[in-house]
């Protein structure tokens, strides 16, 4: 017989009144494992803390947004949003599966060229592409969605330099009812830049003008903004069939669909009122067929959906370092994931659930990372049984943003792993080690002795 | 004069029903081993010919010999059975126009009242004609007949003389030496036509003389050379050989006992000579009985231009194998994206009967599931709510579409098909898409819709336990009418993985199932119109050359490439695939490998994607093995022509079309096997930009020199 399990005290305030009609906030049941490995194992091999992604889970949600348009359009390419998750190892399984790379710089975009992404199948976004850049991304035949008006002349000017033709289409802007605008990214329809643009690019011999683009947000709540992107973007490629005799390649609605993740301030579970991404594709997908064309003849829809494909294919596995309780008599949990690694923790409420089997009992508590620095926040608030120093939680919902956006402050980064889809683990990051950080560090001769009395 | 030595020499070859030069050539020369005949018929071919040309007839039914092979047997029936005088050879030329007329006529009087040829009748009419008017003379004398027996070869056997000699007679030659020769000349023209030839006469000389005590010689040799010309015809060269040639050939050939008979006595009074004549009675006959069946699939009729009965036969299998369900209507699948066919024609649940042509489709996820969650409401469902899309162009002739969809698990029989739609796509052919979402029907009765217009969303209406679209080709307008089995123009299909596609036919039950998606690029290269040309530079095995192609239709409204050596490629395009139907010409050309290469092309880009498709072995098999193995074909085919073709994309926007030939042989001839393989690339443009093949004999490889070529080298430099 197994020792039974040492539950601390615990102090619950004694409600009476209504019965809340939502029933108790529970604590998650326990995840005791990730993809059938005990994340115990995972963490006494990898180290806690530690990211882990799922091969299958990643693949399958492909699929199934891949099925989900393709069974309402005839023409459908997805592009990975590179910024949203790309290490390596992430990027090649999108690659497998189809996917285009959607890069926003030089830098994601001379890594998807390293990956072996063909240029033709990389799109270039983002306001800042230095000429560089740009040249190489004409060379490599990239299609390049034109931010600005500068970035345009840009291209004009190295087009004509090397005498090269270059796919182009130009990033949009409209108010489609939410806030806040996207109006600082690309060129404003309601304005008129739009159609300023396109006819510049139009009379262009050495721009080819291939397709529209937008991306109206991110973690978009409702279909019918994107409804009403993709109205204003066929109407502007009946604008250029009819006036310029274009025929686009493509129309790319961007990304911006909603995971699984719960905002702050959000009361209910995202779960509850999110659309289901069947909802989103229809309203995208709809007006599209009011460009009267024959299926043949549409133009391919892109989608550089990012959070949607990944975030619950990530995990943060991590280990409880200690409990304390406030002035105010709220228990706290810290743990050794800080908000250096989680950046996205700013504006979710991620869900965090025990690692382990524990009591019954639950209560309302703070989790801390272990940065020696006050905004080192999680959770302010989260219901979790009561937990002891070497307990383990997983963190859900963490494949977007989180190793793109993290940062080396005060630790090191941990390692990344992926379970892969025959059950073994590949590490596709490693932790990094103090000669990561100081070997690009310079410091001048003179500071190069001290002694200390 | 090409064309004037032309229409002469196919006017010969067209006696043995055959379709080659040299064979009319190797023929003319034999009839000169009795010059006086051979020299008769020639001068009927050039007066003919020349006559035929002279008053404007159909130039290429000149060329082919169509007026002149009359003239030649009328000119040499007379020389054969008359001492030439200069009277008589007044007499026959009057009689080559004559003959010229009545073929002329006869020949329209057949195609128009019985869709028949004309065949030898022409020169049986005006021989009677001849010999019934010269009767009246005493100047003209008949030759001793028994020189026949005469111009044997004598280290032979009897019946081989007699054998050669009603082969000879076929071009009224009096001579085994002559019957020798010809039966040569076949034997290289047709193995199947030369056993033809031994089949036909040992049959009737077997018959003859089971039924008759004593047989003449000259019946075996009337009745044989009957039998030969009718083995001819009805073996292979103006009907397609299959299994039940050999049963057809002995019946006929007992018919041509039984005519030959008749004939005799009934011409005896008349005293005129039977000859062909029981030949085109029985052929004739024959053909014209056949066409009355209410299926062609065996003992076809042939429908295309003949060629040796080899050719004929390679030409007909192939396009059967190829296109028999190609009907002129491309139906595709009626939605987007991958489905599967949950249910089959014969299905175990409800496709049964007089439903049993009919399809259910489903969406299956990537856990083999066709729902998420529990599965107890349909929104769990894929297919749920995804749009249902018009199969064909038509107007929408039945729509309902105010049943509620079912909870599932549940059916509902009183309206067993739910929210339906019945389209009425013309050429007496509809569709039903049953069990659709209520009131998610986006057309009315009347609606003229076109193919992919989207028209409703899967549903759960009807007799539908759980979320699936019902589709069913129909031949009248009413909603749950009997099924009609008619086949999908293309589809991709998918099994472990792997893509195939199919045409002209029937997803199977179990199968993964998806439109073409079309590729902008490969769709352009593919997109040939009339008046396109293109130029190519060559090599083949170190020759260098240039080829100039360009794209022509003809009557019939069949599309060709033509290159400058006159060789043609037959080539059909649909919405979504290109098929090259049938080569003719030479096999040293650009033409010739590109027709090796895109024997058939989806406009579609799919990774894994690999099709097969098969080659008339008469255009790729160039083997002394194919030869031998001609000798058995009347039994069944030894040797076989299958390419496996791929697409794959290279760099740029460009793509590769790479095909794997393999000829191969089975039973007695599976030591035969060649291989090659070669590949079309295309650019970024959409252009074909080079051709190349190769195999142990052949390397070959051609580029485009367009305009295109000019900017390629701008940018080199």
């Amino acid at each position: 017989m197994s020792k039974k399990y040492y539950e601390r005290p615990v102090i619950i305030k004694q409600h009476s009144g209504m019965m809340n009609k939502f029933g108790s906030s529970p604590s998650l049941p326990p995840i005791t494992e990730v993809e059938g490995i005990p994340v115990k194992e995972l963490t006494e091999k990898y180290g806690s803390p530690l990211f882990t992604f799922s091969e299958r889970k990643i693949r399958d949600n492909q699929r199934k947004m891949l099925r989900i348009f393709k069974t309402r359009y005839p023409k459908v390419q997805f592009a990975w949003s590179y910024k949203t998750n790309y290490l390596g190892a992430i990027c090649s399984v999108f690659h497998q599966e189809g996917s285009w790379a959607e890069v926003v710089s030089e830098f994601e975009y001379d890594k998807a060229k390293g990956l072996g992404v063909d240029g033709q199948h990389i799109i270039f976004n983002g306001p800042d592409k230095t000429e560089e850049a740009l040249e190489k991304a004409v060379k490599d035949k990239a299609k390049i969605h034109i931010d600005h008006f500068d970035e345009l002349y840009s291209l004009m000017e190295i087009t004509e330099r090397l005498n090269l033709k270059a796919d182009v289409a130009i990033r949009v802007n409209m108010d489609t009812g939410i806030y806040p605008k996207w109006d600082r990214f690309g060129f404003n329809y309601e304005n008129g830049e739009a159609a300023q643009a396109l006819k510049r690019i139009a009379m262009n011999d050495n721009l080819n003008l291939i397709g529209l683009h937008t991306h109206i947000g991110t973690y978009i709540m409702s279909a019918e903004p994107y409804r009403q992107a993709v109205i204003v973007l066929v109407e502007l490629a009946n604008m250029l069939s009819k006036q310029y005799d274009i025929a686009l390649d493509y129309i790319d609605v961007g990304g911006g669909l909603p995971s699984n993740n719960t905002l702050k301030g959000q009361y209910l579970d995202a779960e509850q009122i999110l659309p289901t991404y069947e909802q989103y594709a229809d309203a995208i997908t709809a007006p599209l067929f009011d460009l009267n064309l024959k299926p043949d003849e549409l133009p391919t829809l892109i989608l550089e959906s990012g959070r949607a494909l990944i975030d619950d294919a990530g995990y943060l596995l991590s280990t409880v370092i200690g409990n304390k309780r406030l002035s105010n008599g709220k228990r706290t949990i810290i743990i050794d994931a800080g908000v250096n690694y989680l950046f996205t923790s700013h504006w979710f409420n991620h869900k965090i659930a025990p690692a382990q089997h524990s009591g019954s009992f639950t209560e309302n508590s703070a989790v801390y990372g272990p940065l020696c620095m006050n905004i080192d926040v999680l959770r302010e608030d989260i219901v979790l049984p009561t937990m002891r120093k070497g307990d383990q939680v997983v963190i859900l919902y963490v494949g977007a943003y989180s190793v793109t956006q993290w940062m080396q402050f005060i630790t090191l980064r941990p390692n990344v792993v992926m379970i892969m889809e025959d059950g073994s683990v590949e590490v596709i990051r490693e932790s990094e080690k103090l000669e990561n950080i100081t070997s690009s560090e310079k410091v001048p001769e003179k500071l190069n002795s001290f002694s200390l009395k | 004069m090409s064309f004037y030595l032309d229409s002469i020499f196919y006017s010969y070859a067209q006696i043995f029903f055959s379709n080659r030069r040299w064979f009319g050539v190797a023929a003319l020369l034999i009839t000169m081993i009795d010059p006086q005949i051979g020299l008769l018929g020639l001068m009927g071919v050039i007066i003919a010919n020349g006559l035929a040309i002279f008053l404007n007839f159909d130039k290429e039914k000149i060329q082919k010999g169509f007026y002149g092979f009359n003239p030649i047997l009328i000119a040499a029936a007379i020389g054969f059975f008359f001492e030439l005088t200069p009277f008589l050879f007044g007499i026959i030329i009057v009689f080559i126009l004559l003959t010229f007329f009545i073929s002329a006529a006869l020949e329209h009087l057949m195609a128009n009242v019985f869709n028949l040829p004309g065949l030898s009748l022409p020169f049986i009419l005006s021989l009677y004609v001849f010999l019934i008017f010269i009767s009246s003379f005493g100047t003209v004398y008949y030759k001793d007949i028994t020189f026949l027996s005469n111009s044997t070869i004598v280290f032979l056997p009897e019946y081989i003389n007699i054998f050669l000699k009603s082969f000879a007679l076929i071009l009224l030659q009096p001579s085994s030496i002559a019957g020798l020769a010809f039966l040569i000349i076949v034997l290289f023209f047709s193995r199947v036509m030369f056993i033809n030839t031994i089949f036909a006469f040992a049959v009737n000389f077997i018959i003859l003389h089971l039924l008759f005590q004593n047989v003449s010689e000259s019946l075996i040799i009337l009745t044989s050379f009957n039998a030969i010309l009718t083995a001819f015809a009805l073996g292979g060269s103006m009907i397609i050989i299959s299994k039940k040639t050999i049963p057809l050939l002995f019946i006929t050939l007992l018919f041509i006992i039984i005519f030959t008979v008749f004939f005799e006595n009934l011409l005896d009074e008349k005293m005129l000579p039977v000859l062909v004549l029981p030949f085109n009675f029985v052929v004739l006959s024959t053909i014209y009985s056949l066409k009355f069946r209410q299926e062609n699939t065996d003992l076809t009729l042939l429908y295309f231009n003949p060629g040796s009965p080899e050719e004929n036969y390679y030409y007909h299998q192939n396009r059967i194998t190829r296109f028999e369900g190609f009907k002129y209507l491309f139906p595709e699948l009626p939605f987007w994206g991958e489905w599967k066919v949950s249910q089959g024609f014969n299905g175990k649940h409800t496709h049964k009967n007089d439903w049993k042509y009919a399809w259910d489709f489903i969406i299956e996820g990537d856990n083999k599931k066709e729902f998420e969650n529990d599965g107890n409401v349909c929104e769990d469902y894929f297919c749920f709510d995804t749009p249902v899309i018009a199969p064909l162009d038509g107007t929408v002739v039945k729509v309902i579409d105010n049943i509620d969809d079912n909870k599932i698990g549940e059916v509902n029989i009183k309206q067993n098909w739910g929210n339906t739609i019945v389209i009425d796509h013309g050429e007496r052919l509809f569709s039903a898409l049953s069990h659709l979402k209520k009131k998610s029907i986006t057309v009315s009765e009347g609606d003229k819709i076109k193919k992919s217009d989207i028209i409703a969303k899967c549903g759960n209406s009807g007799r539908s336990p759980y979320p699936h679209l019902h589709f069913q080709f129909q031949l009248t307008d009413k909603i749950g009418d009997k099924t009609y089995k008619f086949p999908f123009s293309h589809f991709v299909y998918r099994s472990n993985g792997d893509l195939g596609m199919r045409s002209f036919t029937f997803p199977e039950e179990g199968t993964y199932v998806r439109n073409i998606e079309t590729h902008k690029v490969i769709r352009k290269a593919f997109d040939f119109k009339l008046g396109d040309e293109y130029i190519f530079n060559y090599s083949l095995n170190g020759k260098s050359g240039k080829e100039h192609w360009e794209v022509k239709v003809d009557i019939l409204n069949n599309m060709y490439i033509e290159n400058d050596n006159g060789s043609r490629l037959y080539i059909y395009l649909s919405d979504k695939v290109f098929y090259s139907t049938n080569y003719i010409g030479k096999r040293d050309s650009v033409l010739y490998f590109f027709y090796l290469n895109v024997i058939s092309v989806p406009f579609g880009y799919y990774e894994k994607l690999n099709w097969y498709d098969k080659y008339p072995i008469s255009i790729t098999v160039k083997s002394f093995v194919r030869y031998l193995s001609e000798f058995i074909l009347l039994f069944s085919q030894q040797i076989s022509s299958q390419a496996e073709l791929n697409w794959v994309e290279l760099e740029d926007q460009k793509f590769k079309l790479v095909y794997d030939l393999e000829n191969k042989g089975r039973g007695l001839f599976s030591f035969f096997k060649e291989k090659s393989n070669g590949e079309l690339v295309i650019s970024s443009e959409g252009e074909l930009s080079s051709i190349e093949t190769k195999n142990e004999k052949i390397k070959f490889k051609a580029e485009l020199i367009n305009n295109e070529n000019e900017e390629d080298n701008e940018q080199t430099k």
